[in-house]
């Protein structure tokens, strides 16, 4: 793990999540986190967890947005050309390699109840 | 707040990372996988720093001890890129939940004052209940039980009881007038009904009668009573020896009667003074 070469200290994060608001709200993590015994006062560290917890589904997401561009890319037009401002879709098809890549292994369910 | 308003806003909160990557269409599919992951991401975090900080002797996480959470699940690069991640420029933030709206906390009904702590209680015990849940209950009112006040009391009633019954007779029954003129009757008077001959009641026993006859006294015949009415009113006053257990009824037949005159005066309205209706047959 590449932790030591760094020379920003989790410290340095924690103390500039002072006055940050993450995307999650506080009150989410802390309900969730609770859930599972955890309990602070400290603001910040439930922040931390915010960010670190948003920084995975957002890397995730990031690479399934890579997956969708080069299957995009890849797949033959009718007209040949591409258009500009393509939207895009996350599909399981994209998120699974993506999640693969993590290690996360998604089937799709055998049966939806 | 239950689970699924957690959920809720994890879908939200995921819902904008994904719009903020560059997504503006998500398969419902794939939008649950990620909110069950970033679910349950929060929880192993939580209890993993939780470990890490109970390991350490500590009750309250630090950050380090999220720290190791995060190494220990592998999300942890580097702290640089996390504030990277954290200092981006794009970045959306949601409304924090409304706290739902609490039903308001019904303040019981204090009885009495509460009593201090004894000094040999610590202060962080919970109060004494109302004095009246462990000691007594005083009643607001001690009933009166002096004899000067509970016979004020008495007398009072009955005059009350008096005037009201006289206020009904004037209403209901014969009047007369203290003046002349007969008009405006302000202070009417309950007529009196003289007896014939006026000496009469005094010679009657009426502390020995003896119910020789429950029959009559208890059930007598409706159409016997109107013919005294009708007829045999004089004879009836004075044949009251031989049914001196039916006097009171009869007294109050002879009311009765007069005020049947009286009405074909001056009719009332007042549905105690009909006659009496009887079932058909009669």
């Amino acid at each position: 793990m590449p932790v030591a070469e760094d020379t920003l200290s989790i410290s340095d994060v924690i103390y500039q999540l002072q006055d940050y608001s993450p995307t999650i709200p506080d009150s989410i993590t802390t309900a969730v986190c609770s859930e599972a015994g955890f309990e602070t006062n400290d603001p910040r560290i439930i922040r931390l967890i915010s960010i670190a917890s948003q920084k995975f589904i957002a890397d995730i997401a990031n690479d399934a947005l890579q997956h969708c561009r080069m299957r995009v890319a890849t797949m033959p037009t009718k007209s040949g050309k591409v258009p500009k401002d393509r939207k895009y879709t996350l599909t399981m098809e994209d998120l699974t390699p993506a999640l693969n890549d993590y290690g996360i292994v998604v089937r799709k369910p055998p049966y939806f109840v | 707040m239950d689970k699924s308003m957690e959920r809720k806003f994890l879908k939200t909160t995921v819902a904008g990372i994904l719009l903020e990557i560059g997504f503006q269409v998500v398969e419902p599919a794939a939008l649950e996988t990620l909110v069950e992951m970033l679910f349950s991401v929060l929880s192993q975090m939580g209890n993993s720093s939780r470990r890490y900080a109970e390991v350490a002797g500590r009750l309250e996480p630090l950050g380090a001890d999220v720290m190791m959470g995060l190494i220990d699940m592998g999300l942890f690069k580097s702290a640089s890129s996390l504030l990277a991640y954290a200092k981006r420029s794009n970045r959306g933030v949601l409304p924090s939940p409304e706290p739902s709206v609490q039903p308001r906390q019904t303040c019981n009904l204090q009885a009495g004052t509460r009593l201090p702590h004894p000094p040999y209680m610590p202060s962080h015990m919970p109060s004494f209940p109302d004095p009246h849940a462990y000691i007594r209950t005083p009643t607001h009112k001690q009933p009166v039980t002096e004899y000067e006040a509970i016979r004020e009391k008495s007398a009072i009633q009955k005059h009350e009881l008096e005037k009201s019954l006289i206020k009904f007779l004037i209403k209901t029954g014969p009047t007369e007038s203290l003046f002349l003129n007969q008009e405006n009757d302000c202070f009417p008077l309950i007529a009196n009904k003289p007896q014939q001959p006026a000496y009469i009641s005094a010679l009657i026993p009426m502390d020995q009668v003896f119910d020789d006859d429950p029959d009559d006294s208890e059930m007598p015949p409706p159409s016997k009573k109107i013919k005294l009415k009708k007829d045999d009113l004089n004879k009836e006053e004075f044949d009251e020896n031989e049914e001196q257990e039916n006097e009171n009824e009869e007294e109050e037949e002879i009311v009765n009667c007069e005020e049947t005159e009286i009405k074909q005066e001056e009719p009332i309205d007042n549905p105690f003074l009909r006659p009496v209706k009887y079932p058909a047959g009669h």
